[in-house]
């Protein structure tokens, strides 16, 4: 069996954005969420998390760069992958654009809370030692 | 709608795509499975900043069976998913005749010992954990 390999070209559209961004955030999870994992679960793992663990790493810059990059690129990647499982269950245009919208405005509430969380909570709590 | 519910799942058992159907419907179900969690593990951790009780509170069950049991779990998809998705991008990019049934087929089965591989290794510490913490096995209380 052959298989012919053809080049396309394929004119820009948002699907095929929201495409590539599936394929790039997922090089950027691998070691962002595993590494997350080997910290947090297995060599620190959750009875010695506490308020003042989480306080201490968010008083440091770098690891809010990193739980930032963590929250933006694994959950949009999760969002966008929910919209595209949905949309091959939902056939209506305009029931596809409610869907859209209402994961969208869940996207944008639930990643601000947490990065408002990240940034500020180590100066909240800091101060208030 | 019910009918067309239906069709999902008969669809899902009928359809015999072998290896290809199955690590297609793990590669949902392991992405949404991880989704849930992450979707409550940003609003809890949030916590930490607007309410600092209640954090207290969710890491209380954080730390129960049911919830440790769960992370075990949840290792188990993010790997499977992480792996899977490896193959796809490699074979897409760079090795399109991957996508060949035979070899496609066996990739599966790479795919899910690799998984397997990397997740036993942290099923045990958090097993051990999980033992150690709320059963007093190995000198826990």
């Amino acid at each position: 069996m052959t298989i012919t390999i053809r080049e396309v070209k394929i004119k820009q559209n948002y699907e095929h954005v929201a495409w590539k961004w599936m394929r790039y955030s997922a090089v950027a999870l691998i070691p962002l969420v595993w590494i997350h994992i080997l910290i947090q679960d297995i060599l620190v793992g959750v009875h010695q998390i506490n308020l003042d663990y989480v306080v201490l790493r968010w008083s440091m810059i770098g690891w809010q760069v990193y739980d930032i990059l963590l929250l933006s690129f694994a959950f949009a990647h999760g969002m966008n992958g929910l919209r595209q499982i949905l949309n091959d269950y939902i056939h209506s245009k305009s029931t596809r654009n409610v869907t859209a919208w209402m994961i969208f405005i869940a996207w944008i509430g639930i990643t601000t809370i947490g990065a408002v969380a990240i940034i500020a909570a180590a100066q909240k709590n800091l101060a208030g030692i | 709608m019910l009918e067309s519910i239906k069709t999902i799942f008969t669809g899902y058992f009928r359809y015999r795509g072998r290896e290809g159907q199955i690590s297609f419907l793990l590669h949902r179900l392991t992405g949404l499975g991880t989704l849930l969690f992450l979707a409550i593990h940003i609003v809890d951790t949030a916590f930490v900043y607007f309410a600092p009780d209640l954090y207290k509170e969710a890491i209380g069950a954080y730390r129960s069976t049911p919830f440790m049991l769960g992370e075990i779990g949840l290792v188990f998809c993010v790997l499977f998913h992480g792996v899977n998705g490896l193959r796809i991008a490699y074979f897409d990019m760079f090795k399109p005749a991957g996508w060949e049934i035979e070899p496609a087929r066996k990739s599966v089965w790479i795919t899910v010992i690799v998984s397997v591989v990397l997740w036993l290794p942290a099923a045990g510490v958090m097993g051990y954990n999980l033992l150690h913490y709320n059963f007093g096995l190995f000198g826990g209380e």
